[in-house]
């Protein structure tokens, strides 16, 4: 019962966070200047969350050799082609090819 | 996330195959939550769920586990709460572009509003409101039914999980070349270096609650370079 209300609590808790500021700024115009910051929510969040994602989650492992290559060729085949399907494969290709190198 | 846009791209379907692509990759993680939910000692249906009440990866298998411990309630909570709190980032990020769209669906679409959803949308501002509310159901419905099928099969087969090939990397991969499609200037580039370079400094932090303060960081470098430019 405790852990059934836990749940539902955090359900409301998690979509709060999610609807709070598309609900509370619906009917806000944004001035230019916070238009621009927002456009840096975007690009300052997903790397945070790319670099957690390589962090191991108890902290402290360090990313390997061949999870940075994978990471930096995602990068540039991302820049040069814009294509993702490229990206996947490029970028797999190195980390499992290095992978399996460095052992 | 396939490449070219004609004119009358349908971007229902569109966005429905780009998050066919990231819903691969994150078939593991789903498994592992089922798992999570076995070892926990929480009756199976209980923990499961969550994933329609939550719908938050991350952290469901913070909260359940913790839990699990036999953490107390307020602990577990507050742990998860920070697990998620990268979705208020999102919440902002994405309030402009939703002023555009019906009520029903600014109430509806925050439900959805999970990493994929939003690393695939973010780029997507620009479309004409109908193409954008299609291309986020579409990706969004796609990744629910996802999650919720998935977690419900780990349940049950928990330990079958491929160890061969790693394909729980395609997941950062992806979500990096994402990220550069997001990046048009150099300091939108910088901005992402250093949000990068700070998460990496503060790995030590608990409940990833260094990436809430990358991300802030990031932000506010963004801001200083915006002023820079005037």
């Amino acid at each position: 019962m405790t852990i059934l209300l836990t749940i539902l609590i955090m359900g409301l808790g998690s979509y709060a966070m999610r609807a709070v500021f598309i609900l509370l700024l619906s009917n806000h115009s944004f001035p230019p200047w916070a238009l621009k910051a927002l456009e840096y929510v975007g690009p300052a969040v997903m790397a945070a969350l790319v670099m957690t994602m390589l962090l191991s989650p108890e902290g402290g492992q360090a990313p390997r050799v061949y999870e940075w290559a994978g990471l930096a060729t995602a990068a540039v085949v991302a820049l040069l082609t814009r294509n993702h399907i490229y990206v996947l494969t490029l970028a797999m290709a190195v980390y499992w090819g290095l992978g399996y190198l460095l052992g | 996330m396939s490449n070219p846009a004609s004119p009358n791209t349908n971007y229902g379907r569109r966005g429905f195959l780009d998050a066919l692509v990231l819903v691969i990759p994150a078939i593991p993680f789903a498994l592992v939550f089922g798992l999570a939910v076995r070892e926990s000692g929480i009756a199976i249906w209980l923990g499961w769920s969550s994933s329609p009440i939550m719908f938050s990866g991350a952290a469901q298998i913070t909260l359940i586990t913790l839990l699990g411990e036999g953490a107390s309630v307020a602990a577990a909570a507050t742990a998860a709460l920070v697990v998620g709190a990268r979705h208020l980032f999102y919440s902002f990020s994405m309030a402009p572009v939703m002023q555009r769209q019906p009520p029903w669906f600014r109430w509806f679409a925050p439900y959805m509003l999970v990493d994929q959803v939003f690393a695939l949308c973010v780029g997507k501002q620009d479309l004409p409101a109908a193409d954008f509310r299609r291309y986020y159901l579409a990706a969004g419905m796609t990744f629910w039914l996802f999650w919720m099928t998935f977690t419900a099969l780990g349940l049950f087969v928990g330990p079958v999980l491929p160890t061969g090939l790693d394909i729980t990397f395609a997941t950062p991969v992806l979500f990096m070349g994402l990220l550069v499609t997001t990046i048009d200037s150099w300091q939108k580039a910088l901005v992402a270096v250093f949000a990068m370079l700070v998460t990496f400094l503060l790995a030590e932090m608990p409940s990833r609650s260094g990436l809430l303060i990358a991300a802030l960081a990031g932000l506010i470098l963004g801001l200083l370079l915006e002023r820079f430019r005037r």
